[in-house]
């Protein structure tokens, strides 16, 4: 979680490609990425966890939340490959279950925030002005806090709960895409086609969507991937303190926080959503290198 | 200079008052009546409507939002920012208590966190494509992929119950300090290396340094001197916002070390409902990282003037 | 380290040195001490420093401070500070107090400090026995008069409460710590540890055979075992119940104190609809009947709790207690009752087009007190074809507020008692409210008061002199609510639990932790 703090407010070179990608442009992403071995690697193993939160009543072979009290803290066996849990649940099938609820939870977050953050970026920098000014300010002062401070207070404010925690989330983290998104459009909105565009008497909206927005879909998806294992700290770490998802949830920050109680005689029960958390946010983050370094020529050069 | 720093804290007032704005908002979020919270904590049982009312009445809840709000502003600008529901303690005085402590591990951190960093992140650039250069991008992308709470509990099994070599939690003696530091050090070393990393790449490639290598200066007097110390000047002013990130990242390493530092604090607020304390949280922990702010501002205007405005 | 040993601990302990890149050279036990003092690892640091808390120590009881009277580990009190009391006619309590014992500070103790105790109290809201400013009369040096502001006779069973601990003249507790008891404190660090040494001048026989304390806070349960098995601490209190197997397994001793503690669920009688399924006798019976208390305590308590039938302690009730009969499990007899009461169905019973669901609020303390019971009461009331909705409240406050609306039907609550009058909690929850009372401090009658038949025992208990009549009357009021009305329905019954390493040789545990007395701790060497 610290780090997803520290990673979230740091100066940031991914403003740079403001440019729209041509077609050509396009397949050299592609094979760019093709050939970093390590973002394909991440590319992998993120496909398999969204598979696995996707189909995960397909693949996990019981029901991860039904009990089996004669069944309580077995190891290993054929029938539980990763063992039971104190309730004599089984392990596999809430690691996979847990995919879905914090990929899915975090995934859900970051498409709120990038929803949020987008939108008033490109208001504030297409409109300009008093509105500009405001927005701008309401950044300013969300950026005086560490993004956790402020979520932490929303979550205390409301109450403990994982919908919450998502709400303190969003209404915090917004804030870079504004920010960032606004300084591409301002500098997209100078270019000969978005002022004849709009001096056409193209409506604001349509501007806006057809000829800004696409400007802004690289650095933003870049963003939004290097991000993703951050939100999954930062929302495992708040579930782990009770304060996110509640139990029986198969939330994998809750499931170590669960199998807390049994860490010296059972610690697998924390080792295995730790290992899972691990393998989700280091996939998120090795294919967020790969898009970064695809898509700034100045990293490419390295 | 004077006036740089002038206009400085110029600039911090209206978003100081935007954190309280937001700070005293926040209050209104909660669900229920915050004057019959009070009270039942205060009688220990349900307050009767008449008693509710009055409460209500005294504390002002009955007058519009904006009075409220410059009351509340009045109040905590003479650092008056309510009790505690929980002990009846000043909200100022419980997170000024805390403070230092949450204060002495961030920085322990940080110092980490650097320690780790620089040179492994130098190291990576110097010898790019090399052995140390693939060993620190592993490095950095476990260390960040890891959550805190989990390493906090490897690190207690292998060193304080396996070893025993420091002691599993509390903070009484220096030995209590280390895990949770080093549990906050190794995230954050994690993403700080790779700034210095990248930082040293760009300066390694830049004229001067060929220039001195072409001066035919040794290639480590050119590294450490030139490149290392440009390479600083960057990593230097992300410090502080790293820091400021720290103060809020310690939540989950102190609940676990049983650290009493401010994270501990609010954490405690969250779970009783402690609304007073949650408020002045946000306050204090803006007011704290406008100050970190300001003064990492001052500090690289005295560096490097060229960020200091021209005079006009 | 052989093939054989390499389970799955030592592979995560392998994952942690790795990454730090340290290499174990040799095991040292850097705590290692041979002095008397013990050191003992406790939850949260709950003492008040605040004008509200009546002697500022509560829920930490560190041995600094003496009540008058001492609930005994039976939950009968035995005389402490006070040599003996009697009751005066209509309202009084005449007590003698001892003339041997003398304040940490040497001032002595006297009939002063009791009224000045007294007199705080009631300048506080009068705590739980209702005193009043005039209360507490001066007799001479050593007896007093204490006459509650409403008719009290348990006043003798409430006065023990640690809350009620006699202060020096002018002590605020908030400041300092000046008590008459077996320790005196040496030093207090908010949130990291409270250290008391041996008192060597107390007055009393118990004298500690021990050179001192330190209390060190572990908020964190599983922090906290791990330092007793770093040999961080001595001996740990609060041992987390499912996971308390594992303090044997690292070779301390387990001990348990007798129950004091309670885990039950109490079921709306009195709800709207949706919640007004539980005024079916036959509902509340088959629910009764349906719950196996034994999976309860094996699973969700791991073996460390007992099967509960009764609320209150069962010492309390004296001889009395087998008046309250052991309810029973049995599952066919709850379905066929069900079934005569016109619930009918395969899955989920139904009667009239309304299902048989249920939603039970869990929240009291927290949800987290109640671990797993939620889920399992939800999978053995599913057996009888009864659907069970869970519901957590995070906290006390939302959980009460809820309880005040009567949104819920089965209401899961643990609690413990921690002064001697029976009569206190089943008369606080279950007893009629007051016609005309405020709606917020009735909250409990509404829901669950089943009337006169019940109000009758609790007068008693308030207004006998005779504990014996006391308890009878409490069991009778017992046994109504939880076997003939079926409102209260018992799970268990909770023990505390220390664990202690090889240094302690010897310890008395209380089965109410405030109540703990430290002086029968005793250690090697």
């Amino acid at each position: 979680m610290a780090v997803s703090t520290a990673d979230h407010k740091s100066p940031t070179k991914l403003a740079k490609p403001a440019v729209k990608l041509t077609a050509p442009e396009r397949f050299i992403l592609l094979k760019q990425l093709r050939k970093d071995t390590s973002a394909l690697v991440g590319l992998v193993l993120l496909s398999v966890i969204v598979v696995m939160a996707v189909f995960a009543n397909q693949i996990a072979p019981y029901d991860p939340i039904k009990t089996d009290l004669l069944l309580g803290l077995t190891g290993p066996s054929r029938d539980h490959w990763l063992g039971t849990d104190s309730l004599g649940r089984d392990m596999f099938s809430r690691i996979v279950h847990g995919a879905r609820w914090s990929l899915g939870a975090a995934a859900i977050a970051s498409l709120a925030i990038v929803v949020l953050g987008v939108s008033i970026g490109i208001i504030a920098g297409f409109f300009g002005g008093i509105i500009d000014s405001l927005l701008m300010r309401l950044v300013d002062v969300l950026l005086a806090f560490p993004s956790m401070i402020l979520a932490l207070a929303i979550v205390g404010m409301l109450g403990p709960s994982l919908k919450n925690v998502l709400i303190g989330m969003v209404a915090v983290w917004w804030v870079d895409y504004a920010r960032i998104v606004r300084g591409i459009t301002l500098r997209v909105a100078q270019n000969d086609y978005v002022e004849a565009a709009h001096c056409c008497g193209c409506h604001p909206t349509r501007t806006m969507i057809r000829h800004i927005f696409p400007n802004v879909i690289p650095t933003v998806a870049v963003l939004a991937t290097l991000e993703l294992g951050g939100l999954i700290l930062a929302i495992s770490g708040l579930s782990f303190l009770g304060l996110g998802a509640q139990p029986p949830t198969p939330e994998w920050g809750a499931m170590i926080n669960d199998g807390r109680a049994f860490f010296l005689n059972a610690p697998q029960l924390m080792f295995y959503p730790g290992m899972a958390i691990s393998i989700v946010v280091l996939a998120c983050n090795l294919v967020g290198d790969g898009l970064r370094d695809a898509l700034d020529p100045r990293m490419r050069s390295r | 200079m004077g006036s740089f720093i002038l206009r400085r804290v110029m600039l911090l007032v209206p978003i100081w008052i935007g954190i309280s704005l937001l700070a005293f908002l926040l209050t209104n979020l909660t669900p229920g009546d915050p004057a019959r919270l009070a009270l039942q904590r205060e009688l220990g049982h349900q307050p009767d409507t008449a008693q509710v009312e009055e409460a209500r009445e005294r504390m002002g809840l009955n007058d519009p939002l904006p009075i409220q709000y410059l009351r509340w502003l009045g109040h905590a600008a003479t650092g008056d920012l309510g009790t505690s529901y929980r002990n009846g303690q000043p909200v100022l005085e419980a997170l000024t208590n805390r403070f230092p402590t949450t204060l002495k591990l961030a920085a322990l951190g940080l110092a980490i966190s650097v320690t780790i960093a620089l040179p492994l992140g130098a190291l990576a650039a110097v010898f790019r494509g090399r052995v140390v250069d693939h060993f620190s991008r592993i490095f950095a992308l476990v260390g960040a992929s890891m959550p805190s709470f989990w390493v906090a509990y490897l690190l207690i099994l292998a060193f304080a119950v396996n070893l025993r070599l420091l002691p599993v939690a509390g903070s009484s003696t220096w030995k209590h300090i280390v895990l949770p530091a080093v549990t906050l050090g190794i995230a954050g070393s994690a993403s700080l290396m790779r700034v210095v990393r990248s930082e040293m790449l760009e300066n390694l490639g830049q004229d001067y340094v060929r220039t001195a290598r072409a001066k035919g200066l040794a290639n480590s007097y050119v590294i450490s001197r030139h490149a290392f110390r440009n390479a600083l000047i960057p990593v230097t002013t992300i410090l502080g916002m790293r820091f400021a990130g720290m103060l809020g990242g310690t939540v989950i390493v102190e609940t676990i070390f049983a650290w009493p530092g401010i994270g501990k604090l609010i954490i405690d607020a969250i779970f009783d409902r402690d609304y007073p304390i949650i408020q002045g949280f946000v306050i204090f922990m803006g007011t704290v990282t406008l100050l970190i702010n300001l003064t990492v501002d001052i500090g690289y205007g005295l560096i490097d003037p060229r960020v200091r405005p021209a005079k006009s | 380290m052989g093939i054989t040993q390499l389970n799955r601990r030592t592979l995560v302990q392998g994952v942690a040195v790795g990454a730090v890149g340290i290499h174990a050279l040799a095991a040292t036990n850097s705590l290692a001490q041979s002095d008397t003092t013990v050191k003992i690892g406790v939850s949260e640091d709950g003492y008040r420093t605040d004008e509200r808390a009546n002697v500022g120590f509560y829920p930490l009881n560190t041995g600094i401070f003496e009540s008058l009277v001492h609930l005994g580990e039976d939950y009968q009190i035995k005389p402490l500070l006070a040599e003996s009391w009697e009751f005066v006619e209509p309202n009084t309590w005449r007590i003698t107090l001892r003339q041997d014992v003398s304040f940490h500070d040497g001032t002595a103790f006297n009939a002063e400090a009791v009224k000045y105790t007294m007199d705080r109290i009631a300048s506080n809201g009068g705590g739980s026995m209702g005193l009043g400013a005039d209360s507490c009369v001066i007799v001479d040096d050593f007896t007093v008069e204490i006459t509650s502001s409403r008719p009290n006779r348990r006043l003798m069973q409430q006065i023990g409460h640690p809350n009620n601990s006699i202060l020096p003249v002018g002590l605020n507790p908030a400041e300092s710590r000046i008590g008459t008891g077996p320790f005196k404190e040496v030093e207090y660090v908010a949130g990291d540890h409270f250290t008391v040494e041996t008192n060597a001048e107390y007055w009393g026989d118990d004298k500690p055979e021990i050179a001192g304390i330190t209390f060190n806070f572990y908020p964190d349960p599983t922090a906290r075992m791990l330092a007793l098995q770093a040999g961080d601490v001595d001996m740990i209190t609060d041992v987390s119940r499912p996971a308390a197997g594992q303090v044997e397994q690292m070779g301390a001793t387990l001990l348990r104190s007798p129950v004091g503690g309670y885990e039950a669920f109490y079921i709306q009688i009195h709800g709207e609809e949706p919640y007004h399924l539980g005024a079916d006798p036959a509902v509340r019976e088959a629910i009764s009947l349906a719950i196996d208390r034994n999976v309860i305590v094996q699973n969700a308590w791991q073996g460390n709790a007992e099967p509960g039938h009764t609320m209150i302690p069962p010492a309390i009730l004296g001889d009395s207690v087998s008046i309250v009969a052991e309810p029973t499990y049995d599952l066919e007899k709850a379905k066929s009752l069900l079934e005569e009461a016109g619930w009918t169905g395969d899955d989920i019973r139904a009667k009239d087009g309304t299902a048989l669901t249920l939603t039970i609020i869990n929240g009291y303390g927290t949800a987290a007190d109640h671990g797993t019971v939620p889920e399992i009461l939800q999978a053995q009331l599913r057996e009888a074809g009864i659907d069970l909705q869970i519901v957590q409240t995070p906290d006390t406050a939302t959980y009460e507020q809820r309880l005040s609306l009567g949104e819920g039907d089965l209401w899961l609550e643990a609690g413990s008692q921690n002064d001697g009058n029976p009569g206190f909690l089943p008369g606080l929850l279950f007893a009629s409210p007051e016609e005309g009372g405020d709606p917020e401090s009735t909250m409990y009658g509404r829901a669950f008061a089943p009337g006169a038949a019940f109000d009758e025992q609790i007068e008693i208990t308030n207004n006998a002199v005779d504990m014996a009549e006391v308890q009878e009357a409490a069991a009778l009021g017992m046994n109504l609510l939880i076997n003939e009305e079926h409102i209260v329905v018992p799970l268990c019954g909770f023990f505390r639990m220390v664990g202690a390493s090889e240094k302690i040789t010897e310890f008395s545990l209380h089965p109410s932790g405030v109540n703990q007395r430290w002086t029968s701790l005793r250690v090697k060497g």
